[in-house]
């Protein structure tokens, strides 16, 4: 661009100040643009390396997984064309991959992409100091895997993996490219990052911004939206004020009660939904929670619907196990009752009484999920109210991995858990497992109901055993569940926003109303 | 013993070795004997304890703390600051990214805090004995009570959503990009030669420099006025009066200079403290620097990422002191050598 002269920069100066003077906004917006402020960044470009849920949405942007989900969750293929297992055992998975996926850097994605991604990174030997990649836990159990044909592989498992075809549409399953990696190295790589997803990375400034330009060669057809700039807006307020100030089309994330503030507002539709990720009490062998009749009396006490309405506007589902509704080990004929007179007779038959009331702790997050804090109060109120005592401490989530490896838990923790796909094996198979570093609840009769299904090949049958698992779980008091997450959007209305039951947000689904 | 601006800076660098090392141990001890796991939040849901056993013995955690230590101590001799636990990249590479949005931030916001300052100041006193002087006084007091934070919002609430008059969001507008040449946006849209970026970018600066510079304002104000107070009862003032110079000349032209010593020193202080101030603005504003990325760091209890950040924060702040000892020099004479 031409350097200016003094005039012209002193006119564009007045211009500016003028247009700020009349109060109308900076930023207009493009016909296939839009800002979004999105609450949290990717921790690396490098999709396989860490798997936090949040950061999903950004990497399905730029990076292909071998298999997607519809936004009503339904399986459906994306750079693999179809699968089966190929053998009784269920130990070969073989792959149909198509042959029009190309990487943004223009190299064609294959068979040998596939094979590096989930065979050579995960088992690359990791140098002095560094840290494996996620992913090399995920893919453990791959001993092999061998490729037909530029377009068809088998992967080959050491042990049975039922749940290897969700894990192929889960965190950190995002295809990159061998050459490219290899010639740049990882770091050259992160610099530079480039995959075969719908937009290509065109920007990013570590924690404040990501700009993202359509692929126009991506094989399912570029997007409408052809650049999307995600401001990244850590502070809810912020991004409460950048929806309200038009400053973006869309803000995920934002607090509850402003969603029917600025829903009522013209031009801005505001929604709560629904998802698959669950908040639940995690229960640990500790103090009154070591009696049976205690938790399952913490568990009747507390007023599900009571605090849906009071928090989430009704909007929270509540469930009676540990995993979503209408998902394959959700039992739906099953209900644990709401009954805090059960509750009391419980704690009498435990020695515990108004006299003597149960002493827990009782651990939260705050501000980690939306209205922890003001839940964990609610409940505590009720368990109050039948003769619980809980002590609540407000603690950081790096605190609770701490005490949840050293197994020094109070008895009772508030936790939300993610799971995009809806497999019950994401749910209870690591929520209820002993061997799970993420249980909280640990005792041999569920981790021998756990064991067998994490090696059920029979769809039907896994499905069938984990819905079983859930409600022994629920009647034996080792977890405690409440509600279905939810996702709070304001967009808008100009945006033809498209919602998906994981809470997924994926600007290459969206569309400019004219 | 009179010192040259070379002395004092020889002198600070001396002192700024033993003050590192102390910093450093106290950093490192304290992180590491906090009850929080920084590998806990790194895995996969289907890890194994067999593997995370594995992942804290690839990264030495499951050494003595002394030990660590000495390791640590031994890269950062070799420049090298360690890989961040969550975003898996060089240390030095996250803070040599963010710094200029800090310094840049920061640049602006004392630049803005010193003009406001000392313009409030001269006029305050100016007004000395007026109704004037009493309303500026207790709009400095209350300007000084709320924390830059509280004031980060209230200005995005008064004139980014209220009416809707400056951006703040971010560095530079949704729709804009500029090529990184030196990380300090302002000058990179003008290497670019791109002056509607240039524009964008100030106008993005605006509310958060603003918010910093509050912190700094009636500071500055509150104290050259009482300097102003100090130097008008000196003699050369008097003699400036018989000399027949008008009131504005000798306020600014004598007294001004003389009144700003304090000044200085406190600007050097106050400076410190205005990058403590840039942890929360840089995350109301989403402004990419060393502060936000602290807080992001401190959030998933990065251990590496937190001890190279507040070394570098320290680094600033006796950088600093020493700017400020060198222009204390630079302005009081007496302090010169002969």
């Amino acid at each position: 661009m031409a350097p200016l002269d003094r005039r012209a920069f002193l006119s564009l100066v007045g211009a500016q100040a003028g247009v700020a003077a009349l109060g109308l906004p900076a930023r207009a917006a493009k016909s296939d643009a839009i800002a979004v402020a999105y609450s949290t960044d990717v921790p690396t470009w490098d999709p396989n390396a860490r798997v936090l849920a949040n950061a999903q949405s950004l990497y399905k942007c730029v990076f292909d997984s071998p298999i997607n989900q519809a936004p009503d969750l339904s399986v459906k293929p994306s750079f693999a064309k179809n699968w089966r297992y190929r053998d009784a055992a269920s130990l070969e998975l073989e792959l149909e991959l198509r042959d029009d996926a190309v990487f943004h850097n223009g190299d064609k994605a294959t068979a040998e992409d596939f094979r590096y991604t989930f065979l050579e990174r995960p088992k690359a030997p990791v140098p002095q100091g560094g840290q494996k990649l996620d992913t090399s836990s995920i893919w453990r159990r791959v001993k092999d895997i061998e490729i037909l044909s530029p377009t068809r592989v088998v992967m080959h498992f050491s042990e049975v993996m039922p749940s290897a075809v969700t894990w192929l549409y889960f965190m950190g399953s995002y295809i990159v490219p061998k050459s490219y990696m290899e010639k740049q190295g990882p770091e050259g790589f992160l610099k530079t990052p480039v995959g075969s997803g719908p937009y290509r990375l065109a920007e990013y400034q570590r924690g404040a911004r990501i700009v993202l330009e359509a692929h126009d060669k991506y094989w399912g057809g570029a997007p409408k939206l052809k650049r999307v700039t995600l401001e990244i807006v850590q502070d809810p307020s912020a991004r409460v004020a950048a929806i309200d100030g038009r400053r973006v089309d869309l803000a995920v994330d934002l607090p509850i009660r402003e969603i029917a503030r600025l829903g009522a507002e013209a031009g801005i539709v505001g929604s709560i939904d629904s998802i698959t990720d669950i908040v639940i009490v995690e229960a640990t062998r500790t103090g009154p929670f070591e009696r049976e009749e205690v938790r399952l009396a913490a568990h009747h006490a507390i007023d599900k619907q009571a605090i849906s309405k009071a928090l989430f506007g009704g909007k929270a589902v509540p469930i009676d196990v540990p995993a979503a509704h209408k998902t394959p080990g959700y039992p739906e004929n099953f209900h644990f009752a709401y009954d805090p007179n059960k509750a009391v007779a419980l704690l009498k038959q435990a020695g515990f009484g108004p006299g003597k009331p149960a002493q827990i702790g009782f651990n939260t997050l705050s501000g980690f999920f939306p209205n922890d804090f003001e839940m964990a109060q609610a409940i505590a109120a009720m368990w109050k109210k039948v003769g619980i005592e809980a002590k609540l401490e407000v603690i950081e989530a790096a605190k609770y991995q701490e005490l949840l490896r050293a197994n020094k838990l109070p008895e009772a923790m508030l936790y939300p858990w993610g799971n995009t796909t809806g497999d019950p094996e994401m749910y209870a198979g690591y929520l209820l497992d002993p061997k799970s570093i993420f249980a909280a609840w640990k005792s041999d009769d569920m981790g021998e109901r756990i064991q067998r299904l994490v090696v059920e090949t029979d769809p039907q049958k896994r499905y069938a055993g984990y819905r079983e698992a859930n409600i022994y779980a629920v009647e034996k008091g080792y977890t405690i569940p409440l509600f279905q997450g939810v996702k709070t959007v304001a967009y808008q209305s100009s945006l033809g926003f498209t919602k998906y039951d994981n809470g997924w947000i994926l600007p290459q689904s969206y569309t400019l109303k004219a | 013993m009179i010192e040259s601006g070379f002395g004092i800076v020889y002198r600070r660098c001396l002192v700024a070795v033993p003050t590192l090392l102390v910093v450093s141990v106290l950093v490192f001890v304290v992180l590491r004997l906090l009850p929080a796991d920084p590998l806990a939040m790194s895995l996969p849901p289907n890890a194994t304890q067999a593997e995370m056993e594995e992942m804290r013995h690839d990264m030495g955690f499951d050494r003595p703390i002394p030990v660590q230590y000495a390791i640590w101590l031994g890269q950062i001799g070799r420049g090298d600051f360690g890989t961040s636990i969550q975003f898996r990249r060089s240390v030095s590479d996250l803070i040599l990214a963010a710094l200029p949005t800090t310094l840049e931030l920061v640049a602006v916001g004392l630049t803005l805090g010193i003009l406001l300052g000392i313009g409030c100041g001269v006029l305050m006193f100016a007004w000395r004995g007026t109704a004037k002087e009493q309303i500026a006084d207790l709009g400095s007091v209350v300007v000084m009570s709320i924390p830059e934070f509280l004031w980060a919002i209230l200005l995005i609430l008064g004139l980014g959503v209220g009416v809707r008059m400056l951006p703040f969001i971010g560095r530079i507008d949704a729709q804009m990009t500029v090529p990184t040449t030196t990380g300090f946006l302002l000058i990179d849209t003008l290497i670019a030669g791109n002056l509607p970026a240039f524009l964008s970018v100030l106008e993005h600066l605006a509310l958060p420099a603003f918010s910093l510079a509050l912190g700094l304002t009636p500071l500055i104000m509150r104290v050259l006025r009482s300097s102003l107070f100090d130097t008008y009862v000196e003699d050369y003032i008097a003699l400036a009066r018989l000399r027949g110079l008008s009131e504005r000349r000798i306020l600014l032209r004598h007294a001004l200079k003389n009144a700003a010593l304090p000044t200085v020193s406190l600007i050097g202080v106050q400076a410190g403290f205005m990058f403590g101030g840039t942890l929360l603005v840089e995350v109301i504003y989403t402004f990419p620097g060393i502060g936000n990325l602290m807080v992001q760091a401190l959030r998933n209890h990065d251990l590496p990422l937190i001890q190279g950040i507040a070394l570098v924060y320290c680094v600033i702040v006796l950088v600093l002191n020493t700017v400020v000892e060198v222009a204390y020099l630079r302005l009081n004479p007496k302090l010169r050598k002969a």
